[in-house]
């Protein structure tokens, strides 16, 4: 049986997002909704701060939470592990934005918001017909390209092919030996909020090296230079202007 | 589905597949079908986002005539036989009246579109109009780099990063500026080569995450950091002496009497073209070849030492360039113990980074504007690029100096559109624009026409969104006509008298060149020009038939695909084969190296300095760089004056006047990935992402002015002020501000964005030559300083409501 699976290479992941508005074009989504997120953390103190950008998107978790709370029965889960959440079904509840302990399921009660000019054929008629108002959205990992055997639209426009997409279930599927390759190099995949249990899909590789750090942790003031004239370095003026 | 790039003046030159349905492109994906698989996907979330713009609610639709006064935003809509006539009639009068070169183009990054960009710049060069480059305007002109290599800019193929096993990204932010090109660090250099990244920058951006060290230096200081490591090198004795005598000047000598280069005339050994060494090895001088940059085995080219020659019946002492060099450098000011304190870098870091870029190899540095945006930015990169020739690391994979900033570079000789029968529009740089008149030290050869520029036409700019803004504003004020070509409504669009509305890149064809990556790429009309829009080529030929039919037959009697076989059949070499069906199908190499490395005709083939700069003819840089090698040392008298003779340090601030230098903040404006200069300001799903125009400040500067997270606060000096939103984070150096560059006016919480921007100034070094876009005065507008206080009763921004995509 197949377990589609995201693996993220935080080392590759420049925090772009490149991810989040190709997701936006593919899905269709209104204002403020973003199926895939790129979390911006900054750490620290100056100046050992730190920052890491981590995308974020539906984990098709094995266990899912969503799906149990649904008082609909609109959140499903398919064969190959993809997490779907049928418009039709969903009756606005809410119990699936409660239950997920990513936050990575959307609800807007209230009408949605849009980008262009109500007259734009555009959107009319190629992006608003395709969704419900007043039901939850999630990531589904392009199922639909999935099913056309296509990779999801995230992973084809990530510049940096830091998103891996595949079957983990089958050892020789791009996902599963690039975590094998990895491993050989010492790195472990590891998922987000573990100790909530939900078995997620989604994991990590992280950033290879720790950064240092390095300044005298001074102000930026309008600089003192002194140069030096104490040892004339020339006998010629004209070169010597040079050092002014 | 329809394969094409775009051409932004990110000038990323991304691959794309179209879905067009009933002639709306309803998706964008990466086309990802670059022949080197390593280049793909290309693409980012502004490219990808671009139906936002395509479709969005400030695309000009109709020709616009202005009914009220400039700016105030009054408009009829024309027709296109209305809006065309009318300009015409005031270029026929303003040329019956004053004559033609008094109409000044402004297009920008003419490097990205050679049809229709070259379209506009045939019309003027058929009429006799001026042509501002408007590189040199936008301060990417890297004058440090036309010193030195005698042309504005050198970059490697972004795919050699990938080799680098050292890289040193200086103030260069690659991570939001090159988006589809960062792989080749983060998965190339560093995941599969293990390359050490450094990251040298006040603030810890996007691309410092991916850094193995940042160090945050003191704005402006680069240049005393680059020396520093020099004196490092020299000290350690890791000095590359066969590639210092093989590609620099260092061995020429000069003369103590007038500070000029010993020439072969001088000792009666050759002409006054001809450059000497003293050859340590024969014990006599050695007149350096002209035509190669290969040196006979066995030559011993001097370094050190004095030697007195007879000229003209005259003992004069003249001394090697690399003594002064060292002489200069080996001093107090720039050992690394004085030079941590200028620049808050500690002197350990300063050596070990010195001694980590001379030593590992291949090393790689990017530079980033953040050294060039500034009054002694040359001088600046001069010093780096002293630093990289004394390791020798130039010219190989993974190991250049670049600097993307060289995106008008031409990527083929684009002369026969451009230039009918070899005629050129004549030159001016936009700074005597925005001057309103030429300086005391203009270079001759712009001819600022007698009565004042009384009409601009402005393309793919959007230059009332620059630092300079004010003084455009108030030289525009003076002209007789202003007319903008664009798809957006634009502030500049906004100020004009006419406005034609223009496809986007995915509406006309072009034929697009990159120095990011060695592919020329055809763009396509993926769906036609929309609304009412007409491409730049017909309106072009539009305007030429009304002003002056017999030049429009002569001139334009040719169709867009015409054009392009033009274009491509008289490339030169870079294109030669290359024809329009292969590009149809997809993206074509260019004929060159594979990688490029940077100079490749001369660290590679061995021909002496400049390398060519299209679309001048050969030979029309060589007085840059009259040794035909790099050169340090600068002999002419003007760089005398100023003491900039070789690379020195001077205190990026020193020129502001004192309440300049009193103010106590720095402000940085670097790029943000949410736009391209000003364009996708107002992209609708990128501001849904970046909501809100934000200044970051240290929580050190915050809290001393009682400013919090979300305050609406002013950033004000002696020239003015403005308002936006607070940022309040620990990932800027204290004493600095940074504001993304590129924000429209109406969307900050009050005021005009470069009205606090320190003053116009031209520095003299680069005015004693001219060549458009390669020898032209640059820009310093990072040499602002400020203050920062909080707007009290403003309200303040919700939590989570400057940055979202996830916030905190």
């Amino acid at each position: 049986m197949a377990r589609y699976a995201m693996l993220i290479d935080l080392t590759r992941c420049i925090g772009c997002d490149a991810c989040t508005v190709a997701c936006k074009q593919e899905n269709g989504t209104p204002l403020d909704t973003f199926f895939a997120r790129v979390l911006n953390i900054e750490t620290g103190k100056y100046p050992h701060v730190k920052r890491l950008y981590v995308p974020v998107l539906c984990n098709h978790c094995e266990d899912a939470p969503c799906l149990k709370a649904c008082p609909n029965k609109a959140i499903f889960r398919r064969q190959d592990g993809i997490v779907l959440l049928d418009q039709e079904r969903c009756r606005g509840t809410g119990a699936c934005v409660s239950a997920c302990p990513y936050g990575n399921i959307i609800l807007h009660r209230d009408e949605e918001d849009w980008y262009l000019n109500e007259d734009e054929p555009y959107e009319r008629d190629f992006v608003k017909p395709r969704i419900r108002e007043g039901v939850a959205r999630k990531c589904t990992y392009c199922a639909h390209r999935v099913d056309e055997g296509l990779k999801p639209a995230c992973v084809v426009a990530c510049p940096t092919t830091a998103r891996i997409f595949g079957d983990t279930e089958d050892p020789e599927s791009e996902i599963s030996e690039y975590i094998e390759a990895e491993r050989h190099r010492g790195r472990e995949t590891f998922k987000l909020l573990p100790e909530a249990g939900t078995k997620p899909g989604g994991m990590y590789l992280g950033p290879m090296s720790d950064q240092e750090v390095s300044t005298l942790g001074g102000r930026a003031e309008v600089e003192v230079f002194i140069p030096d004239d104490s040892v004339p370095y020339t006998e010629w003026d004209h070169v010597k202007e040079a050092s002014k | 589905m329809v394969r094409t790039t775009d051409s932004p003046n990110c000038t990323g030159a991304c691959g794309w597949l179209a879905t067009v349905v009933d002639d709306v492109i309803i998706d964008l994906k990466p086309a990802a079908d670059y022949p080197c698989e390593a280049y793909n996907p290309r693409g980012c979330l502004r490219g990808m986002s671009m139906t936002h713009m395509i479709y969005g609610p400030d695309r000009v639709k109709k020709p616009l005539i202005r009914t009220g006064a400039r700016g105030e935003g009054k408009w009829r809509e024309a027709s296109w036989d209305e809006a065309l006539d009318y300009v015409a009639e005031h270029m026929k009068r303003i040329t019956a009246e004053h004559g033609a070169d008094h109409m000044l183009l402004f297009n920008q990054v003419v490097g990205t579109g050679y049809l229709q960009k070259g379209a506009q710049v045939r019309m003027a060069a058929a009429l006799g109009m001026s042509f501002a480059t408007a590189y040199d305007f936008n301060g990417d002109i890297s004058m440090g780099f036309t010193h030195t290599v005698g042309i504005d800019c050198v970059e490697c193929e972004t795919k050699s990063w990938a080799e680098a096993k050292y890289a040193i990204l200086w103030s260069s932010n690659v991570f939001q500026t090159r988006i589809p090109d960062a792989k080749f660090l983060t998965k190339h250099a560093k995941q599969e080569n293990g390359c050490k990244i450094v990251c040298i920058d006040p603030r810890c951006s996007q691309t410092a995450k991916g850094a193995d060290l940042w160090i945050p230096i003191s704005p402006g200081t680069d240049g005393a950091m680059a020396l520093a490591m020099c004196y490092t090198v020299i000290e350690e004795g890791l000095v590359d002496w066969d590639f210092l005598r093989t590609f620099t000047d260092v061995t020429t000598f000069v003369r103590s009497d007038n500070g000029l280069r010993l020439r072969a005339a001088d000792l009666g050994l050759g002409s006054d073209a001809e450059f000497v060494v003293w050859d340590e090895a024969s014990k006599d001088w050695f007149v350096l070849p002209s035509d190669s940059l290969v040196l006979p085995e066995g030559l011993k080219p001097a370094f050190r030492g004095e030697r007195t020659v007879k000229i003209g019946g005259q003992d004069v002492v003249c001394k090697p360039v690399y003594q002064i060099l060292e002489d200069t450098i080996m001093r107090e000011e720039y050992r690394p113990e004085h030079v941590a304190k200028v620049c808050d870098v500690p002197a350990a870091t300063i050596r070990q980074v010195a001694l980590e870029y001379a030593t590992t190899r291949p090393a790689s540095i990017v530079i980033g504007m953040g050294l060039n945006h500034r009054l002694h930015g040359d001088l600046t990169i001069r010093a780096v690029l002293l630093l990289a020739s004394l390791v020798g690391a130039h010219g190989k994979p993974g190991e250049s100096v670049s600097i993307y900033s060289g995106q008008h570079h031409f990527r083929l000789d684009v002369s026969s559109w451009w230039f009918p029968d070899g005629i050129r529009p004549k030159p001016c740089p936009m700074h005597y624009f925005v001057l309103g008149g030429p300086t005391e030290t203009i270079n001759p050869k712009i001819k600022y026409p007698k009565d004042g520029f009384k009409a601009l036409f402005c393309s793919h700019a959007n230059p009332l969104v620059t630092e300079f803004s004010d003084l455009i504003k108030e030289t525009i004020d003076k002209l007789d006509l202003f007319c903008v070509f664009e798809f957006s409504m634009s502030p500049t669009a906004d100020y004009a008298d006419v406005v034609f509305p223009c496809p986007t890149f995915w509406e006309k064809q072009e034929l697009v060149g990159t120095s990011c990556h060695p592919y020329l790429q055809i763009q396509q009309e993926v769906v036609p020009p929309q609304y009412d829009s007409k491409t730049e080529f017909w309106i072009v030929n539009e305007l030429m038939r009304r002003v002056s039919p017999e030049l429009h037959d002569r001139y334009f009697g040719i169709s867009e695909e015409e054009a392009l076989r033009m274009l491509l059949e008289n490339g030169g070499k870079e294109c030669s084969g290359i024809t329009l069906e292969q590009l149809r199908a997809g993206p074509v190499r260019l004929n060159v190296h594979d990688p490029e490395c940077g100079c490749d005709d001369q660290f590679h083939d061995m021909k002496p300095f400049p390398p060519r700069a299209y679309p001048f003819p050969e030979g029309a840089n060589k007085e840059f760089v009259k040794t035909g090698r790099m050169e340090f040392y600068k002999e002419e008298e003007v760089f005398g004056k100023l003491g900039e003779r070789v690379p020195v340090y001077k205190p990026a601030f020193s020129h502001l006047p004192d309440d300049g230098q009193a103010m106590p903040l720095c402000v940085v404006t670097p790029h943000s990935k949410w736009r391209v200069h000003s364009t996708h300001s107002n992209n609708p799903v990128l501001l849904n992402l970046n909501r809100k125009a934000v200044v970051e400040i240290n929580p050190t500067d915050a809290d001393v002015r009682g400013i919090r997270d979300g305050d609406t606060v002013e950033i004000f000096n002696h020239f003015g002020s403005f308002k936006l939103w607070a940022l309040v984070t620990e990932t800027i150096k204290p004493g600095v501000l940074c504001i993304d560059h590129g924000w429209w006016d109406r969307y900050l919480a009050g005021g005009k964005y470069h009205s606090v921007h320190t003053h116009q100034k031209v520095k003299p070094t680069h005015e004693n030559y001219y060549l458009p876009a390669v020898y032209a005065p640059g820009q310093h507008w990072k040499d602002t300083r400020v203050d920062i206080r909080k707007v009290v009763n403003a309200g303040r921004a919700k939590r989570g409501a400057l940055v979202t995509s996830g916030g905190e």
